[in-house]
């Protein structure tokens, strides 16, 4: 009965003008739909060509529930550009999307974009790729600059012994009522999939420098780095030095004083912006590390791609408006408008964008940043992964009744499980 | 007896057909089409968008080995066992009190009442603020009077026993209203005669009020077991099924597996298997009063 209202309401959608013209949806949040609306103007108005009607995703309770509806009603747009890269190769495999790299102009616009690992990491298990990377939101630590003064520190801790060291004397009980009420950190205690996107996931990363956590069908992070960022994470809730308030809307201890530092991606920044308080100054800097680590920090980059479902009666004309729509000046565009980073190679160096860093300092640190990202693997379980790493993560790292070692065992084997079963 | 002609007999039926179509077509779309489908989704791995595979019992060998589906639905019999009473006894009270003649009757009445036409959604979020660890105003209210701050949301002792309260403050007006109507149906003139053999108020509720409302007694039973059973919208929002899976109902791990995970097959195999143990319930419910009744 759900999956007959959510078709409905998936094919309740302005129908283009011009039965020949393309659909495009795009994600709902008021950033993306004006420079859709600016985009599609601007290829429209170039004439000749296969015009593109947009039209945010209808409304539901998460884009994929609203894109699987769309598939089932046979109502999917032509292009689609909010699409989470874990999920594409769940569709992929349903074969509902265009293998992108059998168009024209593919191999050049990948060329301008990608390097060989992001290629690599949007490359789908049948060797064809379905997907175009088109934005990200690197997850990094954001700290509240006045704590640096307070723990007499020249720079946030970067390692974990440093972390665990500032977290302490950080923590405190500031109205005596014998609980502490001010914390380093905070970062969701929510068991959903997605939440360890924003925790375990971008510190595994940065500690392993870019492993993934499914390697040639198999579960691949039982190492000592997962161990170590378990670990880590455990000690933070053990020594009460992360709260484990459950934040509802309407609160922000963030900007409240409260904690000390997040995890977050730039969305932060404009938020931040709008509603903190006077005198707040607040920095960006890479997730914490394993102390000894070498090398490169690396982050999850909650990576969104372009996709063209099968639907779509011109896949090719679709393909030219995605490679207008990511041609460089439209994702200078895209990034003034939206304020989110476009998957480009060498973006904080390419001179059309440097205005945009100089005027946006905060979001030129996520532009450094995004040389060292990564975003999921290539599997159509992606979600039931996590979810059973976040069923793992909650009992060691919360309430402490695995040990890490045993956490990360029980979730590699409960990962290979699901992979040999539903595979 | 009347011989009724056949073309006349007809045209009855005919006529008898035309008045029943519009719920035999709502019962063919919407009731025994799903459940059909269902049924036969249990034999199948389908993931909505590619085609379905028949997989014979797998689903129902998975289901006898998942221990987070029995693990669900015992927590949604922890769920029951204390939500049921709880709203019982609430209830009768407030119907009781609401029989009284107190002032601003038709005030409490709407009050009581209130929590069952807000939305579960906006119930729920205001709740998660009372229940807030640090911040929530029972614990606030707890610490200003000097005692122990309660993990209402966080302990996996308490978290389901805290949604059962809200629950209760959420569903309870609808339950007092069906007592009310229970209470104004008993004859004062058996409370009178009663007074009069010197019966005390106990004794007055425990042999007059009690058996006289227990039909009542049954329908809330019965209806609190049902929506108790549905329970989703309240872990899913609070809690999303933890801590450590001790808030996972059964609706919650069934919508997980169909919406999150798209294994509409084992989804359906949950659901079947469910919907049989809540009519077993039900059963043995109507069973047990009956037996009372009888007794």
């Amino acid at each position: 009965m759900a999956l007959i209202m959510m078709a409905l309401l998936a094919s309740c959608t302005n129908a283009p003008s011009n039965a020949d013209d393309l659909t495009y949806w795009t994600s709902n949040n008021g950033g993306e739909i004006a420079f859709a609306q600016q985009v599609t103007s601007l290829w429209n108005q170039q004439g000749g060509q296969q015009k593109i009607a947009f039209q945010p995703i209808p409304e539901g309770q998460s884009s994929e529930e609203i894109l699987l509806a769309a598939v089932v009603a046979g109502t999917t747009p032509d292009i689609y550009s909010n699409i989470w890269q874990g999920l594409v190769e769940f569709y992929s495999k349903s074969g509902i999307l265009v293998a992108l790299d059998t168009l024209k102009g593919f191999k050049e616009l990948i060329a301008e974009r990608c390097d060989a690992t992001t290629l690599a990491e949007i490359t789908s298990s049948d060797g064809h790729v379905y997907q175009l990377p088109w934005k990200i939101n690197p997850i990094m630590t954001i700290y509240n600059e006045a704590i640096l003064k307070e723990l007499g520190l020249d720079s946030f801790p970067a390692h974990y012994s440093d972390y665990l060291v500032a977290a302490k004397q950080y923590s405190k009980d500031t109205n005596g009522d014998g609980h502490v009420d001010h914390w380093l950190g905070n970062t969701s205690m929510k068991l959903a999939w997605y939440q360890r996107l924003f925790n375990f996931y971008p510190l595994y990363l940065a500690a392993s420098g870019g492993l993934p956590l499914i390697k040639d069908g198999k579960a691949s992070f039982n190492n000592r780095y997962a161990i170590e960022v378990m670990t880590f994470l455990q000690s933070l809730y053990q020594n009460n030095y992360f709260s484990r308030q459950v934040e509802s809307a309407g609160q922000d201890l963030f900007i409240a004083g409260r904690y000390g530092s997040k995890w977050t991606g730039p969305w932060e920044i404009e938020y931040l912006d709008k509603f903190k308080r006077p005198g707040f100054q607040y920095s960006f800097t890479a997730m914490p590390v394993p102390d000894g680590h070498q090398g490169p920090v690396y982050t999850y980059c909650d990576p969104k791609g372009v996709v063209i479902f099968n639907t779509c009666k011109h896949p090719q004309k679709a393909f030219d408006f995605v490679r207008f729509m990511m041609a460089e000046k439209n994702d200078l565009l895209f990034l003034q408008t939206t304020h989110q980073l476009p998957r480009r190679k060498g973006l904080d160096t390419m001179k059309s964008f440097m205005t945009y860093f100089e005027t946006h300092p905060h979001m030129k640190g996520f532009a450094r940043q995004s040389h060292f990202v990564r975003g999921s693997d290539v599997s159509p379980h992606m979600i039931e992964v996590l979810d059973i790493i976040s069923q793992e993560y909650e009992a060691c790292v919360i309430y402490q009744k695995k040990t890490p070692a045993k956490a990360i065992e029980d979730a590699e084997k409960a990962v290979n499980i699901l992979l040999k079963t539903i595979d | 007896m009347t011989k009724t002609n056949k073309p006349q007999k007809t045209r009855q039926q005919g006529a008898a057909i035309k008045m029943i179509s519009p719920y035999l077509i709502h019962l063919s779309v919407f009731v025994l089409f799903p459940v059909l489908f269902s049924i036969f989704l249990t034999f199948h791995q389908w993931n909505i968008i590619s085609p379905m595979k028949y997989s014979g019992l797998d689903n129902y060998f998975h289901l006898i080995n998942d221990r987070l589906f029995w693990k669900a639905i015992i927590n949604t019999l922890f769920f029951l066992i204390i939500h049921i009473p709880l709203q019982l006894v609430v209830a009768l009270f407030l119907a009781w009190l609401l029989n009284e003649k107190i002032i601003l009757r038709p005030f409490f009445r709407a009050s009581f009442f209130m929590p069952v036409v807000i939305s579960g959604v906006v119930v729920t979020t205001m709740w998660q603020q009372l229940y807030g660890l640090e911040t929530g105003v029972l614990n606030q209210l707890l610490t200003a009077k000097g005692l122990s701050r309660v993990e209402w949301l966080s302990h996996p002792a308490m978290a389901m026993v805290s949604i059962a309260i809200m629950a209760t403050w959420k569903n309870v007006g609808l339950y007092t209203i069906l007592f009310l109507v229970g209470l104004q149906a008993v004859p004062q003139s058996h409370y009178e005669a009663a007074r009069m053999e010197g019966a005390s108020p106990w004794q007055q509720f425990w042999y007059i009020t009690l058996p006289a409302i227990n039909p009542t007694i049954f329908m809330v039973f019965v209806l609190s077991t049902i929506g108790g059973f549905s329970l989703f919208i309240e872990p899913y929002i609070m809690t999303d099924g933890g801590p450590l899976n001790a808030t996972l109902s059964a609706m919650l791990y069934i919508y997980r597996q169909a919406f999150g995970y798209y294994h509409m097959g084992y989804a359906a195999t949950l659901g079947l298997v469910f919907a049989l143990l809540i009519l077993l319930v039900v059963a043995i419910q109507k069973r047990y009063v009956e037996n009372t009744e009888h007794a």
